[in-house]
């Protein structure tokens, strides 16, 4: 890490960022921050204004109007320090084809102030965090697969252990096994670095990020944990019932333990039928259903409550207008 | 200070390495030993007012239209074009020192070539007895010339330098480098050509005219003037093209 220094409360700050172009406004008001340790998703569809948002966190684009800062240090006032404690990947993480890996890497860390007796030691490390050393160290960048790019692109960005890493799709074309290995790499920065990644695979955000902070149009529409943001933009619990009862007996049965439950037929198979169940949220009947529909009589094969996942609580908050029901 | 002694590093070795500047330095050494050649052929058949060595600094426009170009068009413009431009400003290298860094190190490639071509000169002198030799002009021309190239070269790479700047493409930056340098070589003689003297709203162009004589600095210098008009000229277009490429590097988005 870097020189010993008090922790700033958060490490990244975005405040009421706005970015337009001409008449075009590609963030507009975007506020939210990420803690020191703490891995955030970032996540919108396309043309949501995330890689504007990094660029702009990264230095390498101005904003139109807000504060963007690193480590509590202003981006546009000292862009020099900011980077210091940065290091960002860009989407399609460019790198020079004519350099061999560790050449690259030996360059990055010189120009990233790693100093001169730790290069070939923080390098050496990156590769092998990397899984670098065994087959790519070597190699020419422009002869290496995209997998083993994106692994050069993290090495670099890890290189002079940063405060703060902005990461923007690192798994972007990467097969299964590859994006297993970086997400288990990211995981591993928790607690050690602030990380703010984009990406389109919710899954993966899931299952690596702390927080996460989802815009839409340029514009804030949720943030915060995946639970939290799970009961306030998905409030309903919901079951999938398979039995052989029709739809209006099965929302009688429903019904008498829940007035307001909901129910909506789905599939119909060998005589069993497959429905969705809906209650509202805080309702006892949550925990009563299954007895509810035994007593009523109903042959029930299966009952299970569905588990919201980010994909849903994405759809939700990317559905609802901007500005709208935000977190902090 | 330390970002641009790396990056200048860098940059030499990335030339030193690119098919690019070999491809350059052979067009180079190509047409400036067959104008050489040519210039002692025809010093061989009748005396000349020029010695071969002037003859052939004469056409130091040919490599500076055909050659710098080849190697100033890829500096920024291939960089942007991949992205890795944006990736390098993320570091905390200074534009500035991007810029300079690439600039001195396409000035120190562009002054191997001409120290390169000045063995042509010194070969032939060893091969001729003392008067045929003496015949070939003198050591002081030569190093003359080369003292005018490396100071107007400084102006000539950040005329190319910032031509890259300004666009993705290669290709554009060295049609632009080209046109650039065509016109800041032959602007003093063609505001000489005109006739000034009798237009007398363009008599504001007399004074620029005198300082643009490109040919006529080569003269002094070969000649061993010393005047510190083209030193200024040179230093402050220099300087001016650099500022307007850092402002163009940081102002790329």
């Amino acid at each position: 890490m870097n020189e010993a220094a008090p922790l700033p409360e958060a490490a990244v700050v975005a405040e009421r960022l706005t970015k337009r172009y001409g008449s075009l406004t590609a963030v507009e008001d975007l506020s939210f921050s990420v803690a020191p340790g703490e891995i955030v998703g970032f996540l919108g569809p396309n043309g949501a204004g995330k890689s504007t948002t990094m660029r702009i966190l990264a230095g390498t684009m101005s904003g139109t109007s807000g504060r963007a800062s690193i480590w509590g240090v202003s981006v546009a006032l000292d862009p020099a320090g900011a980077k210091r404690h940065l290091a960002y990947m860009p989407e399609n993480n460019p790198l020079p084809e004519d350099l061999r890996v560790e050449e690259y890497l030996t360059l990055r860390a010189r120009l990233k102030d790693v100093a001169p007796d730790r290069v070939a030691e923080r390098v050496r490390r990156v590769m092998e965090d990397c899984d670098l050393t065994r087959r790519a160290s070597g190699r020419l960048i422009g002869q290496l697969s995209k997998g083993f790019r994106q692994r050069v692109g993290i090495a670099d960005a890890l290189l002079a252990e940063p405060r703060v890493v902005i990461l923007d799709e690192p798994t972007i074309g990467l097969d299964p096994h590859q994006i297993l290995g970086i997400r288990e790499l990211i995981r591993s920065l928790r607690g050690k670095m602030a990380v703010l990644i984009s990406s389109h695979i919710l899954h993966e955000v899931e299952q690596v990020c702390d927080k996460v902070v989802i815009i839409n149009r340029g514009r804030l529409v949720a943030q915060g944990r995946t639970e939290d943001l799970r009961r306030e933009l998905l409030p309903e619990a919901a079951f999938t019932v398979v039995t052989r009862a029709d739809e209006a007996t099965l929302l009688a049965a429903c019904r008498a333990a829940e007035p307001a439950a909901a129910v909506v037929a789905a599939a119909s198979a060998d005589g069993w039928n497959t429905f969705r169940v809906t209650l509202p949220v805080g309702s006892p009947a949550r925990e009563t259903l299954a007895g509810a529909l035994i007593g009523a009589g109903l042959a029930l094969r299966e009952i299970a409550e569905e588990r919201f996942g980010l994909e849903d609580i994405f759809l939700a908050a990317t559905r609802r207008a901007p500005g709208e029901g935000r977190r902090s | 200070m330390r970002h641009f002694r790396t990056l200048l590093a860098h940059e030499l070795r990335s030339a030193a390495l690119s098919w690019n500047t070999w491809a350059a330095a052979g067009l180079f050494l190509a047409l400036m030993g067959g104008i050489h050649f040519f210039a002692l052929v025809d010093a061989a058949r009748a005396p000349a007012p020029r010695s071969p060595v002037d003859s052939t600094l004469w056409f130091f426009w040919l490599p500076l239209l055909c050659v710098l170009p080849l190697l100033t068009m890829r500096t920024f413009a291939e960089e942007r074009r991949s992205g890795t431009l944006a990736a390098l400003l993320t570091t905390p290298a200074s534009p500035a020192a991007v810029v300079w860094a690439k600039f001195l190190a396409v000035w120190i490639v562009w002054a191997l070539f001409w120290l390169a071509f000045a063995a042509f000169p010194f070969l032939a002198a060893q091969r001729l007895d003392g008067a045929n030799a003496r015949a070939l002009g003198e050591a002081s021309a030569l190093w003359g010339g080369l003292c005018f190239i490396a100071v107007s070269g400084l102006l000539h790479v950040a005329v190319g330098i910032l031509c890259s700047c300004v666009t993705r493409s290669a290709a554009l930056a060295a049609l632009l480098a080209f046109i650039s340098l065509l016109a800041l070589t032959a602007a003093g003689g063609a505001l000489e050509t005109l006739p000034i003297e009798s237009w007398e709203w363009l008599g504001w162009l007399r004074e620029p005219a005198a300082h643009l004589r490109t040919f006529g600095h080569l003269q002094d210098f070969t000649d061993g003037v010393l005047d510190a008009r083209p030193l200024v000229l040179y230093g402050t277009g220099t300087l001016l093209c650099l500022g307007l490429a850092v402002l163009t590097v940081e102002g790329q988005e």
